[in-house]
């Protein structure tokens, strides 16, 4: 097999600081071992997020000289409108300064107490976001994806039986919304098949309820529905998700991601009533309905970006070159989530570490541990993110505890992957080490965040 | 009338780059203000050829900012360029914790579900749109307290932001302190018209406060215009730099919401500051929920970079005598024509009087929106309506019917020349002598919530 090569050449560089281990240790005691905390200038290889940390084109570097600061009617904004209103099908184009601003309009809008929403995984500033209104947010994520080491194409569909099942129980009234996350990230970044898509469209459909798609990686999902669903293999990445978003009364999109900018976010709705209950809101907290709290420049370069993220080559490089990593943890003996999904590779920390208790929190000791020998950021996706206490403040564990390695978009050279590859030797050989981090301070919501750890010493 | 000394405020600048405008005919014009329902919000800024809309978001950055902008750190946790935004925060402003927001409006929603119980009273030297409406989403009921002069617009007093001490002490011995959240002081009062507020106001307010364990919260987003007109008008601050003037009006205050699009020289951002740890730490936690992690608070890393060297490059003292300057500039020529404008001029803008142009229209005919329509349908510069339609309804219902119905000119910072200054000037001229003809407007859509931006017109027949 020839080696995978990106479709783009470098034009502009960031140098990066080379550290020691000893410097490392000291980094995290400052950062009270949460990576969350530590600067991102003692970082070598950043996998922390492939939120707002992609590289832009040329293109959309010229388009950022070209923005259009006009407080209201500015031209970057007819731009934007005109390029979402075609990739969704939906009239009313809400720009927001980011994904978690779209979410706060539209949930707190639909939600509020008694209300329920229904997902395939919500993502943590989703729920977040719902549980905010005193909503009840519930996941039912198929069953194949249980098995994280199996592999089914679609690991990401919601449940169907379950949906049906859940609408009986609650009734269609208190079901504010069932959101689509595509692909679904906190379940490994697996992606929805349209054939899903559909059916959840006709549940909706049948039962009168609202139908959201959150889809900062729909261009990624896209690739997935091309490859692996037999009826879509001839039509292009863009026409996929066209099809895919024209299926929901809402749109949600952090552009951070498939947006391929570092800042800006999309709410659009196909009913004018509730469009103009979100602008409402929108001016209150985010700015004036052409811009959102986004500059010109920033309207500009994504317009510019949810254009080129369609692109064939594009998407190949990317897919497989997230592939690339994963398969050869893989190999290597390191428990990943399978199959690869298309934005980050998630280590299995409880497989990985199966010494350390869930109360020591196996997955955050494998982030700290990848940036103490080699610098390498990466975020925990298990009980730090998504744990709750009892009414005895113990805790009820996530059902995984994942470290999540994400790849910022047409950033880090293969170098940098092998580099991440070798480091993976040292992790292996403390695999058997049986002490964990207990948090010693935490804010009441998202705590992942900011809260702070201590190594445990037994 | 003094002459007008050109040299004292030529462009410490020269232009580096430009962006071309279009010019319009006149039946194109009134074909998009009739598609914009007479707002001039709802004008596509192709249409329009100068926009005095707002100085909010519009600034010309510098070669420096520029460059500072390309070394913009994206990280999603612990940019560099935070680091340099609060560094320059700390270094200018003096404020010790900074949440970065993704503009004004951001750190006002924070500060106010934090420090706002519901049923509190909120007093402030006039009230600002965005900043009463989070004030009374948190519960809270905003009370004016500026100085009675600043409702009158040919008052020349030369501080008609500065707060009616009296008019504070007597809703203290109403509600009682523990009432009151905070005293809101905004420098440089926007709706009154860019209007200053002098130091020795602002110590005799933080004297008054102390007494009564009152927070003064600084909404600073014109800080360094306000200090501008402290240094020329106030006895003691002749020689003062705009810099220390800048620092000691924020020493005398303990927290502050900004808009950084207005004084800071940027397109996007904001920051709430506090010097007060529990503030600081419960705000860390919303910004979260809100705007992003608190070490980026939505906004890009280039963003936060080029915050860091306009706010440096707003406290220099050649700049602001040449961005004033060019106001006053704007401000004479008017007065030239006969104009009635506020007095004196505003830091940021120049506002004139709907009421005394149009006499003949009454304050539900929106005299200041009929006015901005007409001048935009005269040169394609538009203006923003500042009265009934801006000042909206109270809770119950009613319209509040604000004493002044200006029209405002806004200024973009280092972006407009003398030249668009005087095709302005003209433009208001010519709308002037036709005055007697023209026809007031009625409202034919208003929305819930801050009306001036979405609300529509039509013409009274």
């Amino acid at each position: 097999m020839r080696t995978l090569t990106e479709p783009f050449k470098i034009k502009m560089v960031e140098p990066l600081k080379v550290t020691t281990e000893e410097y490392r240790r000291e980094a995290l005691k400052v950062a009270k071992y949460n990576p969350f905390l530590l600067r991102a200038q003692d970082v070598f290889v950043d996998l922390l997020t492939d939120s707002g940390t992609g590289a832009m084109s040329d293109k959309q570097w010229s388009g950022i000289m070209m923005g259009d600061e006009s407080y209201a009617g500015a031209r970057s904004w007819e731009h934007l409108e005109s390029v979402v209103k075609s990739l969704t099908g939906m009239e009313y184009i809400i720009p927001t300064h980011q994904g978690r601003a779209a979410e706060r309009i539209l949930y707190s809008i639909i939600g509020g107490p008694d209300k329920v929403f229904i997902s395939n995984t919500h993502f943590d500033t989703t729920r977040a976001n719902i549980e905010y209104t005193n909503a009840e947010a519930i996941d039912i994520v198929c069953t194949e994806a249980d098995n994280v080491e199996s592999f089914a194409p679609f690991k990401g569909n919601i449940d169907l039986e379950k949906l049906e099942q859940l609408i009986k129980e609650r009734g269609s009234k208190a079901i504010a919304a069932v959101i689509m996350t595509v692909t679904n990230n906190s379940s490994g970044g697996q992606p929805v098949s349209m054939a899903n898509m559909k059916a959840v469209r006709k549940i909706c459909d049948k039962h009168q309820i609202m139908m959201v798609i959150d889809g900062c990686r729909i261009a990624e999902n896209s690739y997935f529905v091309k490859h692996r669903e037999e009826e879509y293999s001839k039509k292009s990445y863009l026409e996929i998700a066209q099809e895919m978003l024209h299926l929901g009364d809402a749109f949600i999109m952090s552009a951070k991601k498939d947006g391929l900018v570092n800042m800006g976010g999309l709410l659009t709705v196909k009913d004018k009533e509730l469009s103009v209950k979100c602008q409402n809101l929108l001016i209150i907290s985010e700015g004036f309905t052409t811009y959102g709290g986004l500059s010109g420049r920033d309207m500009e370069a994504l317009a510019i970006g949810l254009t080129e993220v369609f692109d064939e080559d594009y998407l190949n490089y990317r897919v497989k070159s997230t592939a690339y990593l994963g398969e050869k943890l893989k190999a290597k003996g390191v428990p990943v989530v399978w199959p690869i999904g298309g934005h980050a590779v998630y280590i299995d920390a409880k497989k990985l570490y199966n010494q350390i208790p869930v109360e020591e929190y196996p997955g955050q000791t494998l982030a700290v541990d990848l940036y103490l020998k080699g610098g390498i950021r990466t975020v925990e996706i298990g009980s730090v993110m998504f744990g709750k206490y009892d009414e005895q403040g113990k805790l009820i564990a996530a059902e995984q505890e994942l470290v999540r390695l994400a790849i910022p978009r047409r950033v880090y050279t293969q170098s940098h992957i092998d580099y991440v590859l070798d480091v993976f030797d040292d992790i292996l050989e403390m695999r058997n080490q049986k002490n964990g981090y207990k948090i010693t301070y935490e804010p009441q919501f998202l705590r992942h965040f900011t809260s702070h750890f201590e190594p445990i010493k037994k | 009338m003094a002459k007008i000394n050109k040299r004292s405020w030529a462009e410490p600048y020269k232009m580096k780059m430009v962006e071309l405008l279009k010019v319009t005919t006149r039946p194109q014009r009134i074909k998009a203000l009739k598609e914009a329902g007479f707002n001039t919000f709802l004008l596509k800024s192709d249409d329009v050829y100068i926009d005095l809309l707002t100085d909010s978001g519009t600034n010309a950055m510098s070669d420096q900012q520029w460059s500072a902008f390309m070394l913009g750190d994206e990280a999603y946790a612990g940019s560099k360029s935070y680091y340099k935004l609060e560094k320059a925060i700390q270094e200018f402003y003096g404020y010790k914790y900074i949440i970065p927001t993704h503009q004004g409006r951001g750190a006002e929603n924070i500060l106010s579900q934090i420090l706002i119980k519901k049923g509190d009273i909120v007093p402030g030297n006039m009230y600002f749109t965005t900043t009463r409406l989070h004030q009374e989403l948190a519960g809270g009921t905003f009370v004016d307290i500026i100085i009675d002069e600043a409702h009158d617009p040919y008052n020349e007093f030369p501080f008609k932001g500065n707060i009616d001490i009296q008019k504070l002490d007597a809703l203290v011995k109403e509600h009682g302190a523990d009432k009151i959240s905070y005293v809101c002081m905004a420098t440089n009062v926007n709706m009154a018209g860019g209007q200053p507020i002098s130091m020795a106001n602002l110590k005799e307010l933080r004297a008054y406060t102390n007494k009564h364990k009152l927070k003064v919260i600084h909404d600073m987003t014109r800080v360094a215009e306000n200090a501008y007109f402290i240094q020329q008008r106030e006895e003691g601050y002749k020689n003062v730099k705009i810099k220390d003037i800048v620092k000691e009006i924020c020493s005398l205050t303990d927290g502050c919401t900004m808009s950084a699009k207005k004084d800071a020289l940027v397109n996007i951002g904001g920051f709430m500051g506090t010097n007060d740890w529990e503030v600081f730490e419960e705000a860390r936690n919303l910004v979260v929920v809100y705007e992003g992690l608190h070490t980026y608070g939505g906004m890009a890393g280039r963003d936060m970079e080029a915050m860091a060297v306009g706010i440096k490059e707003s406290v220099s003292d050649n700049h602001q005598k040449a961005r004033i300057g060019q106001v006053e500039y704007l401000g004479r020529k008017m007065e030239e024509y006969g104009i009635p404008v506020v007095k004196p001029f505003g830091g940021h803008g120049i506002f004139v009087d709907a009421k005394a142009f149009l006499p003949h229209l009454t304050q539900d005919e929106f005299p200041a929106q009929t006015l901005a329509a007409e001048i935009y349908i005269d040169s394609g510069v538009r203006t923003m309506e500042r009265g009934v339609v801006s000042a909206g309804r109270k809770p119950n219902g009613e319209n509040y019917y604000p004493k002044l119905e200006l029209v405002r000119f806004t200024l973009p910072r280092r972006v407009y020349t003398q030249a668009h200054m005087d095709v302005i000037a003209e433009s208001v001229a010519a709308v002037y002598e036709r005055r007697n003809k023209i026809k007031g407007l009625k409202m034919t859509y208003e929305p819930k919530y801050l009306r001036f931006f979405q609300a529509k017109f039509e013409q009274i027949k």
